[in-house]
């Protein structure tokens, strides 16, 4: 019964990469899904207002996507996640400089503004995780 | 969309993000507990997309009406889609993915709310 009720106890191999890797991909996948939606509707709404702000949302949840693919493919995506989540990284420090910096250059939010305040530091934190996860994989392959 | 109610989802969304991390930390997978927790925190959502619909047919709408509903539909989604993505996990992380999805849902549900009182009327 309380299998039944708190879940049965999980499958072996719970020390390896596997599942914490999926929890990655998942938060990852909503983060692809939030930016790009933001981007979509401020591309599609008000473009003229702030382009430069527009297009950079548009490039990060792309760039999320890429990362969600790369994660999701495993071994094989390694290669496209590990470019993903460094470009993620310097777009994320980068951005969040110069729209610390330079206030007037941003009017609009985007999801790496003030290094992803908007977002809970999220955005800061995820690339780390990432790199950390590939590090650790590309251990256990070599 | 009241605050009571995103409250009330705020609630519901902690504790599934708790029951989810403890199923993890104990080794678990995810059982009929995290089922009904995520079951209430669906309908208090869907509770709150009727409610929210029903007033934008009255004529209240939101002024950034396009992500409102964005934020609206997605935010019914994500406790679907993370029960489906725990169920098929089977190692202890599946917790994990729940608490992720219910931490996802608290998250925007105020995000909802700030776009539903940034209203032209």
């Amino acid at each position: 019964m309380p299998d039944r009720a708190f879940g049965r106890p999980a499958e072996a191999g719970t020390t390896g990469t596997a599942g914490p890797a999926r929890v990655l991909v998942l938060v990852y996948g909503i983060f692809a899904l939030a930016a790009g939606s933001r981007a979509t509707v401020q591309l599609a709404t008000r473009f003229a207002e702030a382009p430069v702000a527009y297009l950079l949302s548009a490039f990060a949840a792309l760039v999320y996507v890429v990362a969600t693919v790369g994660l999701a493919r495993g071994a094989r995506g390694r290669r496209t996640a590990l470019a993903a989540i460094g470009v993620e990284l310097a777009g994320v420090l980068v951005v969040g400089t110069l729209s610390l910096a330079d206030p007037a250059a941003f009017p609009d939010e985007t999801v790496w503004s003030g290094y992803g305040r908007g977002y809970g530091y999220v955005p800061l934190v995820l690339p780390v995780l990432g790199l950390l996860l590939l590090r650790r994989t590309g251990r256990g392959r070599s | 969309m009241t605050l009571p109610l995103v409250v009330a989802v705020t609630v519901v969304a902690a504790l599934l993000t708790g029951l989810g991390l403890a199923s993890t930390a104990a080794g678990r997978r995810i059982g009929l507990v995290h089922l009904a927790g995520a079951g209430l925190l669906l309908a208090l959502l869907l509770v709150q997309a009727v409610l929210a619909v029903v007033a934008m047919a009255g004529g209240d709408t939101p002024a950034d009406t396009p992500t409102f509903l964005g934020y609206l539909a997605g935010v019914v989604l994500i406790p679907v889609a993370g029960v489906l993505w725990a169920q098929a996990e089977r190692t202890r992380w599946a917790g994990t993915v729940l608490a992720v999805a219910a931490a996802a849902v608290g998250v925007m549900v105020w995000r909802l709310l700030q776009l539903w009182e940034a209203t032209g009327a």
